[in-house]
């Protein structure tokens, strides 16, 4: 029961409330059957191009196409997309089967055929034994599990995302999101994800597009955008990284790190690139650990010149830096992202 | 007496009060119209039935009341719901509107009501608003009274299905809906009126009550409903006209007790957890054992 997957288009799409710009300038394609995580912080107009995408909205200028076809004025209830929303927002006086047969009803399907489909669905989403229930006696998972099988129910050409898994709790939103990575591959169809959440985009995603203040920084490869970020905020809003300060002829090995500051390159390291040796001499002191399973993070701080910086070590080793220790920070790779000083004046030795 | 008791007894002293002070007019309209001399008797009815007149009366009300409930819902229930989700800057405006029946006296309502239908039979016959006039004042389905009456219940009305339409996800439904394809104007139908489906019973009642009860109109612009018909037939059969207001005061009641009981019936079931033993032996187990978060 799928659909040919299409190909999704924002184009040059803008979007102003008021005096305030939401979106600017907006460029997103979405490849036909891929599922695309647009990741921001909050207010920066992630879920805006989703509205406006589902017809909730109209932009102020741009096109929204999809398999070529320009649906920017078309009404949210003709286009065929299919929403999953954050409050799940099922009906709540109609019981989980008619709450997953509410689209097919609306098209005019046979009670024979919408009880087929809605069942299937339901037997798809593990929610086969559940369908006279009502949606108050489901508990959130559940909840979110009818509202993916409503809106899938109805084939529709795209399916939209809206923080779907922000009102679980951890260990259901796992579960879930696996879910829909699942039912997405299984269908094929092209998927919108918005989440504010990292680690939700980069496990579920084909592609995330990182967007900032209305307009996308980068779209790319979960691997790409953690390890090659484009730009400052991409760098600084995925993962932990740290931003230090070094001599434009800073290469690779023992850094002598300052504030990032004019005449000085920007490096943003990942804690797996960034290697702390214990030294008396060093310029780092060991502050704290976090313990995130066969790995340890470890903050070291530096003097009032120097900023903080974060390394990855395995557990094992933890214990050659423990807090106290005094270290110096080493390359072990190379950066995610070094933006280049304008100024040349040499102020960081690389050994 | 200890503290506690008279406690309770000075709680229970207003609530007795008022049902004697609704009870007894009640009760002695009843013994009144159906124990004329100390027993009971329904000849009263009998003579009811032979009226002629009261049949064709019952029929009109009854017309007319269908007719103002369904203009009420179709106009203020979408009314109410475009102004919570697209103007919500309005809804205070569309709020004085909904209550200045309350400060114009029905008989100025049809003071301005018979002075606009006069101007309309004024502008000569055949003329476009003469016939609108004519038709308004049907003797048999006099439409002008819908349209006052609909006035008539607006403040109470607005202020229900205003109310109700705050303690759903109203945005999140009708978005929902969209998505899956439904018109704003079907999902009102399909999905927003079932969700408020107690203050909507409650505006179908007061509507009921309303058209019923409502003389003042009626008499002035001379259609013969139920309550002027009552009117009329006090002044030969005054005890049959009690009867029948009775009749129709028990109706009224018994149909706001059954909303009352509709709508409080939804929403517990609707409340119901699924730990709730009386659910819990008439719906299957969840399937998703390994399942974490609690019921919402």
């Amino acid at each position: 029961m799928t659909n040919p997957p299409n190909e999704v288009v924002l184009d040059h799409v803008s979007k102003s409330f008021g005096t305030t710009t939401v979106l600017r300038e907006l460029d997103l394609h979405l490849r036909a059957g891929e599922l695309v995580a647009v990741l921001g912080p909050s207010g920066c107009g992630k879920t805006t191009a989703l509205r406006i995408l589902a017809g909730f909205e109209r932009p102020t200028s741009g096109r929204v196409l999809v398999d070529g076809r320009d649906i920017t004025d078309l009404p949210a209830n003709k286009r065929d997309i299919g929403m999953v929303f954050q409050a799940y927002s099922l009906f709540p006086h109609l019981s989980v089967a008619a709450n997953v047969e509410y689209g097919l009803r609306i098209r005019g399907t046979g009670a024979a055929e919408r009880s087929r489909r809605g069942q299937e669905l339901l037997e798809m989403c593990g929610l086969g034994a559940l369908s006279s229930r009502y949606p108050h006696e489901l508990s959130g998972g559940q909840q979110q599990r009818v509202a993916l099988a409503r809106a899938l129910a109805v084939q529709p050409k795209v399916l939209l995302l809206d923080e779907p898994l922000s009102a679980l709790d951890a260990i259901v939103r796992r579960q879930i999101r696996d879910e829909i990575r699942r039912l997405q591959q299984q269908l094929g169809i092209t998927t919108m994800f918005v989440t504010h959440d990292q680690e939700e985009a980069m496990s579920i995603a084909d592609r995330v597009a990182v967007v900032n203040h209305g307009s996308i920084e980068q779209i790319a490869a979960p691997r790409e955008i953690y390890h090659r970020p484009r730009t400052q905020f991409v760098a600084s809003f995925v993962g932990t990284i740290s931003e230090i300060g070094v001599s434009p002829s800073c290469g690779s090995g023992r850094l002598e790190v300052h504030h990032p500051g004019p005449g000085r390159d920007t490096l943003y390291v990942r804690p797996e690139d960034l290697r702390l040796q214990p030294e008396a001499t060093g310029t780092h002191v060991v502050v704290a650990h976090t313990f995130i399973g066969e790995r340890t993070l470890v903050r070291a701080s530096g003097d009032e010149d120097r900023p903080d910086i974060v390394s990855s070590v395995s557990t094992a080793e933890a214990g050659s830096v423990l807090v106290g220790t005094r270290v110096t920070p080493y390359l072990a790779a190379e950066p995610a992202l070094r933006i280049a000083s304008t100024s040349s004046t040499p102020d960081v030795m690389a050994v | 007496m200890t503290g506690a008791r008279r406690w309770r007894l000075g709680w229970w002293l207003p609530i007795l009060a008022v049902a004697l002070y609704v009870t007894v007019p009640v009760i002695s309209s009843i013994a009144y119209a159906f124990f004329p001399g100390g027993e009971l008797s329904f000849e009263v009815l009998s003579r009811l039935t032979q009226d002629p007149d009261l049949g064709p009366a019952i029929t009109r009300t009854l017309l007319i009341t269908a007719l103002t409930i369904v203009t009420l819902i179709a106009v203020l229930v979408p009314a109410v719901v475009a102004v919570h989700l697209w103007a919500p800057r309005l809804r205070s405006v569309l709020e004085v509107l909904c209550t200045l029946p309350l400060v114009v006296p029905p008989i100025a309502v049809a003071a301005g009501t018979v002075a606009l239908l006069r101007w309309g039979a004024q502008q000569g016959r055949g003329s476009l608003p003469s016939r609108i006039s004519q038709f308004l004042q049907h003797p048999e389905l006099p439409l002008i009274l819908v349209g006052t009456y609909v006035v008539l219940c607006l403040p109470f009305t607005f202020r229900s299905v205003d109310a109700g339409l705050r303690t759903i996800a109203l945005k999140e439904l009708v978005e929902g809906s969209a998505s899956l394809g439904s018109s704003t104007v079907g999902t009102i139908w399909r999905v927003v009126i079932p969700c408020i489906r107690g203050p909507v019973l409650f505006s179908v009642f007061f509507a009921t009550a309303v058209c019923f009860g409502e003389f003042a109109i009626a008499a002035t612009l001379n259609r013969e409903t139920v309550p002027v018909w009552l009117f009329t037939v006090s002044s030969t059969d005054f005890r049959a006209s009690i009867a029948l207001a009775v009749l129709l005061n028990l109706t009224t009641w018994a149909l706001l007790l059954i909303a009352s009981f509709a709508a409080s019936r939804y929403e517990v079931l609707h409340r119901r957890t699924p730990d709730d033993p009386a659910l819990s032996a008439s719906t299957p187990a969840p399937v998703s054992a390994q399942e974490g978060s609690t019921p919402r």
